[in-house]
């Protein structure tokens, strides 16, 4: 199992808020073992891709100088399960932002349903863990995240048209 | 890949608390990624292991007659330090509610006398079959399964 | 803006219970955000931000936890006490608490007990009188 759980990022205001998309498919393994006989996305996942569309937020809002890492899981309330099928939209909104830290809140759609609320908080742990031993490497925005920062570095990310009004 | 976050249940007292325990290693594809040059089990997956052993709990005190015990909230769950490879966690919930259909807990994970988290979460607790019962042998069927799971993690050695 | 002391609590109150994930019943006006509702280090800082959307107005860490840099000054800390000029920074720092039984015998183990919830409202309802 990789450690990614969003696709892609479809609204990136620097600073304010974004907006990610998180595909679930049949073809995740770890979906068939959460309840074996009963594929479904562990919320615990769910809360990882929030972290990551705000991890993302906060460390684009520092031009990720920062070390950005969970500290606090604030609030995380479910309203209904997530299945194979399902397209998750993860919106994170930038609370406020210190040198030390920053927070985030947040909610998870599918289509028009509400799934989640999730407020977090993240440390920039150079600032806040001293005397713990880090790499000098900024561990965190590496790899996988190349090619969604990309996507922001190259200012793809733009709101998304408004959609029209579909008669049925 | 399998998705459980604990490798054992160490002790359980019926309605009360449950500690299990999971040893972390390198051979965990997923810290490749979290982090590169810095592995440590990912917070959300420390979270999740608090949630599968007050799960068990739950199970286990209610005589397995649910299949899907599901996270309803988590409050205040804060990390105090990383759990690298190698090390070894003893996760302890106990139960400060355990009703019919929800369930809250406290909980924390400990591993070489050093706090990792703490938390406060709720859980839920139903059938499928309540939202139709064209689904009670799906519901039949995960709770044998979770039933050979319990077992997988109590027996000794 | 004008907002009466219970007004001001009930506000405290409920950014607490959001940042501490802790019940209504528990955040008392005598309850020790330490001790009593396990608050720490991040949590001050998510207190601070709360408090600073919830009352519109900025709040600086250090005034509103001004205990924190003492404890970390061998200036003012001899053999788990504060000192002489410990005691005059703290009462520099903390105005608006009542020192009497702490001066007594100044351990700063207890130092955390002066973080109440009530000295947290006592320092909103100074700010916004003062605005």
């Amino acid at each position: 199992m990789r450690w990614i759980w969003i696709d892609k990022f479809v609204e990136f205001e620097s600073g304010r808020r974004a907006v990610s998309v998180k595909n679930v498919t049949m073809a995740e393994e770890h979906l068939h073992d959460n309840i074996p006989g009963f594929p479904m996305m562990p919320e615990c996942l769910m809360i990882e891709g929030m972290a990551q569309t705000g991890g993302i937020l906060v460390g684009e809002a520092r031009r990720f100088q920062e070390k950005v890492v969970l500290a606090k899981v604030s609030k995380a309330v479910f309203f209904d399960y997530v299945v194979p099928g399902d397209s998750l939209r993860i919106e994170a909104r930038l609370e406020s932002i210190t040198p030390e830290a920053a927070t985030t809140s947040g909610r998870i759609t599918r289509a028009d349903q509400l799934i989640a609320e999730i407020d977090l908080m993240f440390s920039h742990v150079d600032q806040n863990l001293a005397g713990k031993k880090f790499p000098k490497d900024n561990f965190v925005f590496t790899g996988l995240f190349t090619s969604l920062l990309r996507d922001i570095a190259l200012n793809h990310v733009r709101p998304e048209p408004q959609k029209m009004e579909s008669g049925g | 890949m399998k998705f459980i976050l604990i490798d054992k249940i160490v002790s359980l007292e019926e309605g009360k608390t449950l500690t299990a325990a999971k040893c972390v290693s390198l051979a965990e594809e997923y810290l490749g990624d979290h982090f590169p040059t810095f592995p440590v089990l990912p917070g959300v997956l420390l979270l999740q292991g608090l949630v599968e052993s007050a799960s068990w709990l739950v199970r286990k005190t209610e005589g397995f007659v649910h299949s899907m015990i599901l996270l309803q909230e988590a409050k205040n769950v804060k990390y105090k330090s990383f759990l690298a490879p190698g090390s070894r966690i003893e996760y302890a919930v106990q139960a400060k509610t355990l009703e019919e259909n929800v369930s809250s807990f406290a909980g924390c994970g400990i591993a070489d006398g050093e706090k990792i988290l703490e938390a406060r979460f709720g859980l839920r607790h139903f059938n499928l079959a309540d939202r139709g019962s064209a689904m009670a042998a799906v519901d039949a069927q995960v709770i044998e399964a979770m039933k050979n799971r319990y077992s997988l993690l109590t027996q000794q050695g | 803006m004008t907002m009466s002391r219970d007004e001001i609590f009930q506000k405290v109150q409920e950014v607490l219970v959001d940042a501490l994930g802790v019940d209504d019943d528990e955040v008392t006006a005598d309850a020790t955000l330490m001790g009593d509702l396990g608050a720490e280090s991040i949590d001050f800082l998510d207190i601070v931000f709360r408090l600073e959307k919830a009352f519109g107005m900025k709040v600086p860490r250090e005034e509103l936890f001004p205990v924190e840099g003492l404890l970390n000054n061998a200036d003012l800390v001899s053999n788990g006490k504060l000192t002489d000029k410990g005691l005059a920074e703290l009462r520099t720092r903390v105005p608006h608490t009542d020192l009497s039984e702490f001066e007594k015998n100044p351990d700063i183990n207890k130092l955390a007990d002066l973080f109440t919830v009530n000295a947290i409202v006592t320092y909103v309802a100074t700010r916004l009188n003062a605005a």
